[in-house]
């Protein structure tokens, strides 16, 4: 395994090899490529609003990757994920603005950082709770249950009493500066993005890593069979609870990002749309794979940019297409699911893997 | 045959979406205006006329000549009611080179507010809300209408005025007043401690809030807790659907309480909704309604025929009016700036169109029946007070034009922790 390629086909004798992060050196020099694409290339390519578009691929993957693991990875299906990206923004809010920090972590910048970590402890938590019906349901009964998180949260916890703290009434304002890691204050497109890139990446990285562990392969065993899992020994109670902890970890470290993207916040930013539409970046993306969030998101998101661009020329000649827009948003997301169910139910994920699996195997056909 | 058809199809819309989508870049260089509208969201029942509206004015202006003789070119999104869609929307209209933007809803108007600030784009909202009213925090916000929070003081002050000392109880007890409005929307609430300081100014007894969703059609509940409390007067702060949904089921059961509405829920759709239940109803009404007879409104009647023929003019409302009171301010604005050499058509012109545009203007006359509007580099509530009017027998009546600053000079410059009507 020191070689630079892998031979034709699959030599690996083991699961270690397996799974192992860096199996060729081609591998780790891809990935090293990646992360300078992201952080270099990217960076000095791309103008402000091309970077915030890439900004809000990353936002939509960090949410879609833990609607990822519930569904796509524990088969626990979700529809309430923009609650816990909301309580994650909040609790991010409402650490930064009220909480009585020591001078010294004002100064050093520390206040953010450590909000996007209780955001994540917290969404966590409140995520469990309502895992907790898991335990004695499943599929469309799961759904209802989550969806209930929606509604409890966002309409209600949030909008009747958290958004009042204060005195300010229903939305926060961050005023400038308040946003700081280190001796960085967060306030340009190009700030933003970093922050996004680095948290997705760690998330990845996580996520990544969990899944190739003892609780990654008994989230599976439970999506795949839950009786047998349990018949294996698995606590199948105690790991749907985890993966509701961890998905809404990263739900709440979405949230907290968030903030930092729009420097305000109400109720009104995380409805029950954005729980859809995280269903549907992992649909296309490909449910069961992390590539799949990832893909899924750089989709949907350039996809609808690009719809919008190109509305603005054809305006002049079909003036209905701008007072229409949303519905034309909307019917190409509903368009995009169906046409992915149709054609290619195992979404833009397995394309990838078909791909690596022609060069990998190249120059036989199988 | 199927597959490989479908995957050709796909590149071939891929391939004019893309080419359409990089030929935007490379546009005609004109007065590039950007607008983020609600048609199809939750407060599409007014958003719609006003976008439409707003296209309107744009074409008249430009029939007139555009901005001293450069044409505006005004492009403008529906977003749905959606804040993450208007955060992009904003984005994509930023790249594009808008000098400035014609936004919606108090929501995503506020959310972008730190963000225009740091941009420098003027941008003028319908959002009439109070907390964008202060430069010293959003210096590039603004609008036409008197805000929210003028509005909710105006109307509960009119009550207090006219109504009230011909309540059989008028003398005996304190007034009871209480609010129904969307709890989670920033539109809805954004007066909503405006209005209870006015009320406890007034001597009021203020009852319990109910929350009433944008998208409403059943507020029975709502009315039967307000019957609690037995309100006199109830502050109705969403759109038009709800509130006339909230009036019918107040009538059908026998509530007995007046309405004061805020702007965007009393219109002239409200009795065609609501029916006789709208009987008496009072609203806030920052511009004339469509078609009465004031300056300008030809101007706002001949383009709704002229550019919109598909919508009759019938089903036109005040809302098309409020809609050139901000584009008339914008147009005013962009002149004034020219006419003092600021290139207009230049990305980064927002400081230079607020200064020598829109905070020159001291008691300018839009006409449209709106109050002459005003902008301060430390000030930017364009009006002093608001008319309110009254829907009785079949047509729209004025209670009273009410003028805060004239009556509580004092607080009109406090800000609200001074105890005062600035800013909140």
């Amino acid at each position: 395994m020191s070689s630079v390629w892998l031979p034709c086909g699959d030599y690996h004798q083991d699961y270690r090899e397996d799974q192992g992060w860096w199996q060729t050196r081609f591998i780790k020099g891809k990935m090293i490529l990646l992360l300078l694409v992201a952080f270099v290339v990217m960076p000095l390519l791309l103008d402000g609003y091309w970077i915030s578009v890439a900004t809000m691929v990353g936002y939509t993957a960090m949410g879609a990757l833990g609607v990822q693991l519930l569904i796509g990875y524990a088969g626990l299906l979700t529809l309430g994920h923009a609650a816990f990206i909301a309580v994650g923004a909040y609790t991010s809010t409402m650490l930064v603005l009220q909480f009585p920090w020591p001078q010294f972590m004002l100064d050093a910048g520390l206040a953010y950082p450590v909000s996007i970590l209780a955001a994540g402890v917290v969404a966590g938590f409140w995520s469990v709770l309502f895992g907790l019906p898991s335990a004695k349901v499943k599929g469309f009964y799961l759904i209802l249950t989550t969806m209930a998180a929606q509604f409890i949260t966002v309409d209600f916890v949030l909008t009747q009493y958290i958004s009042q703290i204060g005195g300010r009434g229903q939305a926060f304002s961050l005023p400038p500066g308040t946003i700081k890691i280190g001796p960085w204050v967060i306030d340009t497109e190009l700030s933003i993005y970093f922050v996004m890139a680095v948290l997705l990446s760690l998330m990845i990285i996580v996520l990544a890593n969990l899944l190739r562990s003892k609780p990654g392969r008994a989230w599976v065993a439970i999506r795949d069979n839950d009786i047998a899992a349990e018949a294996l020994g698995i606590n199948i109670i105690w790991y749907k609870l985890l993966a509701f902890f961890v998905a809404g970890f990263m739900a709440g470290v979405a949230g907290a990002f968030w903030v930092c993207n729009t420097a305000a916040l109400s109720p009104e930013h995380f409805q029950w749309f954005l729980s859809l539409w995280l269903v549907g970046v992992i649909l296309i993306g490909g449910v069961g794979s992390i590539q799949g969030a990832v893909f899924g998101s750089i989709f949907m998101v350039v996809v609808m940019e690009l719809l919008q661009l190109a509305v603005i020329p054809l305006a002049d000649y079909f003036p209905q297409l701008l007072m229409d827009f949303a519905y034309i948003k909307d019917m190409a997301f509903g368009l995009a699911i169906c046409a992915f169910l149709i054609y290619e139910p195992n979404g833009l994920a397995y394309r990838w893997w078909q791909a690596k699996n022609y060069f990998n195997l190249w120059p036989f056909s199988y | 045959m199927k597959k490989s058809m479908f995957a050709r199809l796909g590149v071939l819309f891929l391939s004019v979406v893309l080419l359409a989508a990089f030929g935007t870049v490379a546009a005609a260089k004109d007065i590039r205006v950007g607008g983020i509208m609600d048609t199809t969201g939750a407060t599409s029942d007014v958003g719609k006329d006003y976008a439409i509206g707003m296209a309107d004015a744009f074409k008249y202006i430009n029939s007139q000549g555009g901005v001293n003789g450069k044409k505006i070119k005004y492009t403008w999104f529906d977003y749905g009611y959606r804040i993450p869609e208007a955060i992009t929307k904003y984005k994509m209209l930023k790249r594009i080179g808008a000098v400035a933007i014609m936004g919606w809803g108090t929501g995503d108007t506020e959310a972008l507010s730190p963000t225009v600030n740091k941009d420098k784009i003027p941008y003028v909202s319908a959002s009439y809300s109070a907390h964008l009213t202060n430069p010293a925090k959003t210096p590039y916000n603004l609008f036409f209408s008197s805000d929210y929070s003028t509005n909710a003081r105006c109307c509960l002050t009119a009550w207090f005025d006219k109504k009230w000392p011909n309540h059989p109880d008028f003398g005996k007890r304190k007034p009871r007043m209480a609010c129904c409005y969307q709890f989670s929307s920033p539109y809805c609430s954004a007066p909503i401690n405006a209005i209870k300081n006015q009320a406890k100014l007034l001597g009021f007894e203020i009852g319990p809030d109910q929350d009433v969703n944008l998208m409403a059609l059943d507020t029975k509940s709502q009315i039967m807790a307000l019957k609690a409390f037995k309100p006199d007067v109830v502050w109705h702060g969403n759109t038009v659907m709800s509130v006339a949904a909230t009036i019918r089921d107040a009538y059908a059961l026998g509530l007995g309480a007046a309405w004061i509405i805020d702007n965007w829920g009393f219109d002239e759709n409200l009795p065609r909704l609501a029916g006789e239940a709208a009987e008496g109803a009072m609203g806030a009404t920052p511009c004339a309604f469509f078609g009465q007879n004031v300056k300008n409104m030809d101007l706002v009647v001949t383009s709704a025929e002229k550019y919109s023929p598909g919508v009759p003019l019938g089903k036109r409302t005040i809302h098309t009016v409020q809609a050139w009171g901000d584009a008339l301010v914008l147009w005013e604005a962009l002149k004034r700036a020219d006419a003092a050499g600021v290139d207009i058509t230049k990305k980064g012109s927002g400081p230079a169109i607020m200064k020598k545009g829109f905070e020159t203007m001291r008691n300018f006359d839009i006409g449209l029946g709106a109050a002459p509007i005003s902008y301060t580099a430390t000030d930017h509530r364009p009006a002093t007070g608001c008319r309110v009017q009254e829907w009785k027998g079949g047509k729209f009546e004025v209670v009273e034009d009410v003028n805060l600053k004239k009556r509580w000079p004092d607080l009109w410059e406090k800000s609200e922790k001074e105890g005062g009507f600035f800013g909140y």
